[in-house]
C-alpha cells in the first residue's frame, strides 16, 4: 500500500507543479458552468410567457392583458417554438390560440385556450396569472358584446348585471406538461443541468491529461525504473490510477462545492454523487493509462486525450442534454461513460436518488473501469520492452 | 565458494525473428566490476533488462544474491540497484524528493530514508542542491542524481548502463571515481559502456558482447591476449643507436628491437610495457641516448573487438 500511495503522491506532486493545469481544472469548470446556465436560463426572468396565435383581437387583448399584469411576452410564430421555450426554460408558460377562438372572442362566446405549463416551480403561479388575465379579458369581451346587443342604457346596465353573473368565463384548457424533455427537467434550475454536464466532461478531460504525463515518464525511464524496484505492475498501475482519481474527486468536489455557493445548483445526496464520480474517475483513469501506453508522443496523446475527450463528452450528454437526443443517438451515447455517469447524475439531482436507485449506472462504469484498467496493466507491462 | 551477487545462465531473448539475445552467462562477485563492452545494438540494454526483472527471458535464468528472478521477481530486486542509460529522474521534483520517492520503492521510510538520502547527496556532491527542482541541474548534475537513486538502497548489486553517456568530461570522472569507490566497498558493479577506456579503467573483467552473444571474457590483459599482439615502445633521440640497441635488447621483457637508422628512432616490442618503461629509459640513457620522445603503444579493446569480430567497436 505505501508503493501504491508513494506513486499516487508523486503523481499529485506533477500535476500540481505545472500550473496551467489549475486553470482547466479549478477556473475552467465554472465558467462553463456559469455560460451554459445564462445560456439555457437567462431569458426566463425577463420572457416568462411565450404566445402564439392568430394575431387578431384575440391574440392583441390577451397580450395587452398579460402584459397589463407585468407578465414579459413572446410572441412566437409557431406552437413547435412555444413548447421549446417551455422545454428549454426560457418560458414558464405557453398560450396557443387558434383561429377559433378569434372567431368566439369577437362573438363573445366562450373561447378556449391551451395553456403549457413549465416545469419550474415558478410556473404554476405564472400560469394562474395568465389564467386569471384571460378570464377577464374574456368576460370584457363578453360584456362588450352584450352592450352592443342593447342600446337602451338601462336595459344595458341590466344586461351588464346579467352579463357579470351570466356569462361563464372563458373556458381554459390547461396541459400539464406531458412532453418527456418537460418531464425530465421538471423541478431543475437555471445551472443545475449544466453544472453536471460540465463536472463530468472536464473532470474527464484533467484526468486523461495523465496519458501525456506517463509518456513522459516512460520517456524519461522513470517507469523503467519504477518497475526494476520491488514493485508489482498492479501496484504502479494501482498508484498512478490513485493519483489521478484524488485530483478528479477533488477536482468534483471543487466544483460542487463553488457551483452550489456560486449559482445555487442543487446535486442531491452528495455521498451518492461522490460515489458516481470516483467510478467514473477510474474509468477515465483507466483510458488515460491505454493512452499513455499505447502512444508514445505526448503532443499526440494530448490531441487524443482532448479530441477524444470532448467527443465523448459530446456523444454522453455532457454538451447537449440526453433528453433530447433521439432513440438512436441515445443508444450510442451508451457507449459512453459519460452517458451513465449524466444518468445517474441526472437522477441524484432531479429525484433525490440513492445508491440502490443508480447501482445500474454504477455496475456499468465499473464494468468499463474494471476493462480498462486490466488493459492498462498489460500494456504497461509490454511497454518496458518497447524502446522509445 | 561464495554466493556469486549475479549469476545468469544462457539468457535469451528475440523480438519476432530477431534474435537480440542469444545465451548470455555472467557470474559477478561481491565486490567485483564487471563490464559489458559492446557497440550499439549489441544487446547490452537487453540483457540488462531481463537481469532487472524489467523482460522476461525466452530462455535462461537470472539469480540476484541466490534468489531466482522468474520465481521470486521482488526478492530478486531488493538486491538490485539501477541506473539507466536514460535520466531516469522526475525533472519536476527535486533531488531529495527523487530519492524520497524512490526509496520508498525499496521499502525504506523515516529517519532512516532521511538519512540515507543525505548520505547519497554527500556522495554524489549535490548537498548543496537538494531541494531545486532537478530540471535544473546540469546534465552532469542529473547524471550524478541518476545514479545516487542506484545507491540509495545499498544494493549488492548495481547495474550503470552507459551512466556517462553525453556527460562533461569533469563530471565523468566523478562518476568512474564514485564507481571504483563502490567497488572497493563489496558492491558487485555490472557496467555497460561502448567506451573502452571506461571498461579499461574500471573493470575486473570484461565482457565483449555483440550480436546477443558474449564473445570473450576475461581480464582486460587475457582478452588482450587473444590479439596475440604485445605493447610497442618507441624510443626517439639522438646518440650510438647500434650500442644503445645492444643494450636493450638485454632487458628480460625486451623481445625484439628494430633500429631506424635515418629516424634515430628504436621500436621495441615488449612483454608489458608500463612495467618495463623505466629501466628501458634508464638503459637508453646509460647507453649515451639523448632522449627526444618516448612513445608507448599497447593493443587495447578495440583492437580485441577489432579481433575477435571483424568490425570496430563503434561501428
Amino acid at each position: 500500500m505505501r508503493v501504491v500511495l508513494a506513486i499516487a503522491w508523486v503523481e499529485l506532486r506533477r500535476f500540481l507543479a505545472d500550473r496551467s493545469n489549475l486553470f482547466f481544472v479549478l477556473i475552467l469548470p465554472l465558467a462553463m458552468v456559469a455560460v451554459i446556465g445564462w445560456q439555457f436560463g437567462s431569458d426566463r426572468s425577463g420572457a416568462p410567457l411565450s404566445v402564439q396565435g392568430p394575431g387578431g383581437a384575440a391574440t392583441q387583448a390577451l397580450v395587452e392583458g398579460w402584459e397589463d399584469a407585468e407578465l414579459a411576452v413572446t410572441l412566437r410564430d409557431t406552437p413547435e417554438l412555444v413548447q421549446e421555450d417551455v422545454s428549454r426554460g426560457s418560458a414558464e408558460v405557453g398560450v396557443l390560440l387558434d383561429p377559433e377562438a378569434e372567431a368566439a372572442y369577437r362573438d363573445g362566446i366562450p373561447m378556449e385556450l391551451e395553456i403549457i405549463t413549465g416545469s419550474s416551480s415558478e410556473a404554476p403561479a405564472v400560469a394562474q396569472v395568465v389564467r386569471a388575465q384571460a378570464e377577464a379579458v374574456a368576460t370584457e369581451a363578453a360584456q362588450v358584446g352584450l352592450l352592443e346587443t342593447f342600446g337602451d342604457e338601462a336595459e344595458a346596465r341590466a344586461a351588464l348585471d346579467d352579463a357579470s353573473t351570466l356569462v361563464p368565463p372563458a373556458q381554459l384548457l390547461v396541459q400539464e406538461p406531458e412532453d418527456p424533455v418537460a418531464v425530465a427537467f421538471e423541478g431543475v434550475e437555471q445551472f443545475d443541468s449544466g453544472a453536471v454536464a460540465q463536472l463530468l466532461l472536464f473532470v474527464f478531460l484533467s484526468t486523461l491529461n495523465a496519458a501525456p504525463a506517463l509518456i513522459k515518464a516512460r520517456r524519461d525511464g522513470v517507469v523503467r525504473r519504477t518497475m526494476a524496484a520491488p514493485v508489482t505492475t498492479a501496484q504502479a498501475m494501482a498508484g498512478l490510477t490513485t493519483g489521478r482519481v484524488v485530483i478528479a474527486l477533488v477536482q468534483g468536489a471543487y466544483i460542487m462545492l463553488a457551483s452550489s455557493l456560486l449559482f445555487g445548483v442543487r446535486w442531491g445526496s452528495l455521498g451518492v454523487a461522490v460515489v458516481v464520480l470516483l467510478v467514473f474517475g477510474l474509468v477515465a483513469a483507466g483510458v488515460a493509462m491505454v493512452i499513455g501506453v499505447l502512444v508514445d508522443s505526448e503532443g499526440a496523446a494530448s490531441g487524443l486525450a482532448v479530441g477524444g475527450g470532448l467527443v465523448l463528452g459530446a456523444v454522453g450528454g455532457s454538451m447537449v442534454p440526453l433528453e433530447f437526443y433521439s432513440d438512436t443517438l441515445r443508444q450510442v451515447a451508451q457507449l459512453t461513460p459519460h452517458a451513465w455517469a449524466n444518468d445517474a447524475m441526472a437522477q441524484i439531482q432531479r429525484q433525490g436518488a440513492g445508491i440502490a436507485d443508480v447501482w445500474p449506472q454504477l455496475g456499468v462504469l465499473a464494468a468499463m473501469a474494471i476493462g480498462v484498467l486490466v488493459l492498462g496493466s498489460l500494456l504497461l507491462r509490454r511497454s518496458l520492452a518497447r524502446a522509445m | 565458494m561464495t554466493t556469486p551477487v549475479l549469476q545468469v545462465d544462457a539468457l535469451r531473448r528475440s523480438f519476432g525473428p530477431a534474435t537480440v539475445v542469444d545465451g548470455v552467462s555472467l557470474r559477478i562477485d561481491p565486490g567485483e566490476t564487471v563490464g559489458l563492452l559492446g557497440p550499439n545494438g549489441a544487446g547490452k540494454t537487453t540483457t540488462i533488462s531481463m537481469i532487472a526483472g524489467l523482460l522476461r527471458p525466452d530462455g535462461g535464468s537470472v539469480h540476484i544474491q541466490g534468489v531466482d528472478m522468474a520465481s521470486d521477481p521482488l526478492a530478486a530486486k531488493r538486491h538490485l540497484g539501477l541506473v539507466p542509460q536514460d535520466l531516469a529522474i522526475y525533472p519536476e521534483l527535486s533531488a531529495r524528493s527523487n530519492l524520497s520517492f524512490f526509496g520508498r520503492l525499496q521499502g525504506m521510510r523515516g529517519a532512516a530514508l532521511r538519512r540515507r538520502v543525505a548520505e547519497v547527496l554527500e556522495v554524489v556532491g549535490l548537498t548543496d542542491r537538494a531541494t531545486g527542482a532537478s530540471k535544473t541541474f546540469s546534465g552532469g548534475m542529473k547524471r550524478r542524481l541518476n545514479i545516487a537513486i542506484g545507491l540509495l538502497h545499498e544494493p549488492r548489486l548495481l547495474i550503470l548502463d552507459e551512466p556517462t553517456v553525453g556527460v562533461d568530461p569533469q563530471s565523468r570522472n566523478a562518476i568512474l571515481e564514485s564507481v571504483e569507490a563502490l567497488s572497493g566497498e563489496g558492491m558487485a558493479v555490472l557496467y555497460t559502456t561502448h567506451y573502452m577506456e571506461e571498461a579499461e579503467r574500471l573493470c575486473d573483467r570484461i565482457g565483449i558482447i555483440d550480436a546477443g552473444r558474449v564473445i570473450a571474457e576475461g581480464t582486460r590483459d587475457s582478452l588482450v591476449e587473444l590479439t596475440g599482439r604485445t605493447d610497442t615502445v618507441t624510443l626517439a633521440g639522438d646518440g650510438p643507436l647500434e650500442e644503445i640497441e645492444a643494450a636493450v635488447s638485454r632487458i628480460p621483457a625486451v623481445r625484439e628491437v628494430h633500429r631506424i637508422t635515418g629516424e634515430g628512432r628504436l621500436v621495441m616490442v615488449v612483454q608489458g610495457a608500463p612495467q618495463a618503461i623505466s629501466a628501458i629509459v634508464a638503459t637508453a640513457s646509460g647507453a649515451g641516448m639523448t632522449l627526444r620522445d618516448v612513445e608507448i603503444s599497447r593493443p587495447d579493446l578495440e583492437s580485441v573487438f577489432l579481433h575477435l569480430t571483424g568490425k570496430a567497436l563503434r561501428d
